[in-house]
């Protein structure tokens, strides 16, 4: 359980880097402690051998740079429509970019993201994982949450 | 010559993207058309000609693989080409779409050239917009 719970932290760093450049043009490194002051998050559910839930947990700047960046807009020209719609899609990238990275022959679904205007807080899971990057100091963090065969 | 094309995400931003990298990248478009779900791409077939339809997997009210199925049983839409872009990536899955009549698929997150690239390929053309042998392919494209 611990070496896969390892394999899925690394393909998930992986993943969140690949998505977080590619689409949004930010460049994250690992944070160092513990990370507080996420204002706001995405989730989405999955569901396979293993089920679940993965969370990325964003900062109120954080997610205006990924929106600028993404859509090419000005500070004032995002609306909170843009700032759901791009943590949704972040989350869903991450997910569908993990899977793939762990194993293509193993289909998993995924639930619709959804996103809160709030940090739910950490998890309480017995098999959750969580890790917090930066990049300018603004946030970035991940949680994945495992119920079953991992 | 230039093509019309229908983009399908639940997705604004997503959809937004699309267009713009379809825009910058040199591919012919003429017009497109924005769907968030399957159901409202096959409205937007009712009224438009579409060359190339690139569809999202994952989506509510109807999904990717529902629409592909529409797709491929109505006569008059089974033959337009359709790119699924998704973040979905089992070889399980992919077999699936094709076997729905996907001729292509890009990842997201994808980089601007897949786009164009995979474009071309599916219908058919070279970079100039005109038929023939020499499609579009993974030739470095200075954006």
């Amino acid at each position: 359980m611990k070496e896969n719970m390892e394999k899925i932290a690394e393909m998930t760093r992986l993943s969140i880097f690949e998505v977080f450049e590619k689409m949004f043009y930010i460049f994250l490194e690992p944070s160092d402690g513990k990370v507080d002051g996420y204002d706001m998050e995405a989730l989405i559910e999955f569901e396979g051998s293993a089920r679940g839930e993965i969370r990325i947990l964003l900062s109120r700047n954080m997610v205006r740079t990924m929106v600028q960046n993404m859509l090419n807009l000005e500070e004032g020209e995002i609306t909170r429509h843009n700032i759901e719609d791009c943590s949704k899609e972040a989350v869903n990238m991450v997910a569908g970019n993990l899977f793939g990275k762990l194993d293509n022959s193993e289909m998993f679904n995924l639930s619709i993201p959804a996103f809160k205007p709030e940090y739910s807080g950490p998890s309480s899971g017995e098999n959750a994982y969580r890790m917090d990057f930066d990049s300018d100091g603004e946030k970035v963090g991940v949680i994945i949450d495992i119920n079953g065969r991992v | 010559m230039s093509f019309n094309v229908l983009i399908v995400d639940d997705s604004n931003s997503m959809r937004a993207v699309i267009k713009k990298v379809i825009s910058i990248s040199g591919f012919k478009m003429d017009k497109c058309i924005e769907a968030s779900n399957g159901v409202e791409a096959l409205e937007a077939l009712t009224g438009h000609w579409v060359d190339v339809i690139i569809s999202d997997i994952n989506m509510p009210i109807m999904s990717g693989f529902e629409l592909f199925e529409r797709l491929k049983s109505d006569n008059l839409l089974k033959d337009i080409p359709v790119i699924a872009i998704t973040t979905e990536s089992s070889d399980e899955r992919m077999q699936d779409a094709f076997n729905l009549g996907v001729k292509g698929f890009i990842r997201k997150p994808f980089l601007p050239e897949e786009i164009r690239g995979i474009l071309y390929k599916v219908i058919g053309v070279n970079y100039e917009g005109k038929y023939g042998e020499d499609s579009g392919d993974d030739e470095a494209f200075d954006f």
